[in-house]
């Protein structure tokens, strides 16, 4: 099944099971994010790539220029585990 | 492949080790690097009050009360450190395929190799 068949059918449980004001709040929240010209002030392709220097799971210290020096580099921002 | 995340990095351990992932995944205190990329959110009050009620305790696993996330966002960045790619979405329920992401990587590797 393709990621976002998968996300989907999440979406779908999610949306039986939760207090209908609770998920009118959180649809809104993101149409906010939408119209709130965020979107337009995001890093874009052509652009340099912000440095960094975070902590890893093994509590060592990994920078952008770290990951660069192995070839092409996909990253991704993720929220969290809940 | 990496991962940033805003969670401490414990919380990033923990689900590292649970889906056998074998990336790094990086802990982003506070958003800064996110802030940096142009991704950080705040979430308003009203759905700081449906997390809570769902029991899911921003502040508690980002270690910091700013209750800020990241914008989803897949990027490619090529050695130079150009962004050659960019998906970032309002709605984190609307992602890349990964099969899309491995073209886009193959298609970048190519004329890498024509230079």
């Amino acid at each position: 099944m393709k990621l976002q068949e998968k996300m989907d059918a999440y979406k779908k449980g999610m949306r039986a099971k939760a207090p209908k004001e609770a998920l009118e709040i959180m649809l809104r929240a993101t149409e906010a994010i939408k119209h709130s010209g965020m979107l337009e002030k995001t890093v874009k392709v052509g652009d340099k790539a912000p440095a960094f220097s975070l902590e890893n799971t093994s509590g060592d210290i990994v920078s952008l220029a770290n990951l660069l020096s192995k070839g092409p580099l996909v990253l991704a921002f993720y929220r969290g585990k809940w | 492949m990496a991962e940033i995340s805003p969670q401490a990095v414990k919380f990033n351990r923990a689900m590292q080790e649970e889906k056998n992932l074998a990336f790094e995944i990086l802990s982003d205190p506070g958003n800064k690097t996110a802030e940096r990329y142009g991704i950080k959110y705040q979430m308003p009050e009203d759905l700081i009050k449906v997390y809570s009620q769902f029991g899911l305790n921003v502040p508690e696993h980002n270690g910091d009360d700013s209750w800020t996330l990241p914008l989803p966002a897949r990027l490619i960045i090529d050695p130079d450190g150009i962004i050659r790619d960019a998906e970032i979405s309002a709605d984190y329920t609307v992602r890349p395929e990964p099969e899309d992401t491995l073209e886009k990587l193959r298609v970048l590797v190519d004329q890498m190799n024509q230079f």
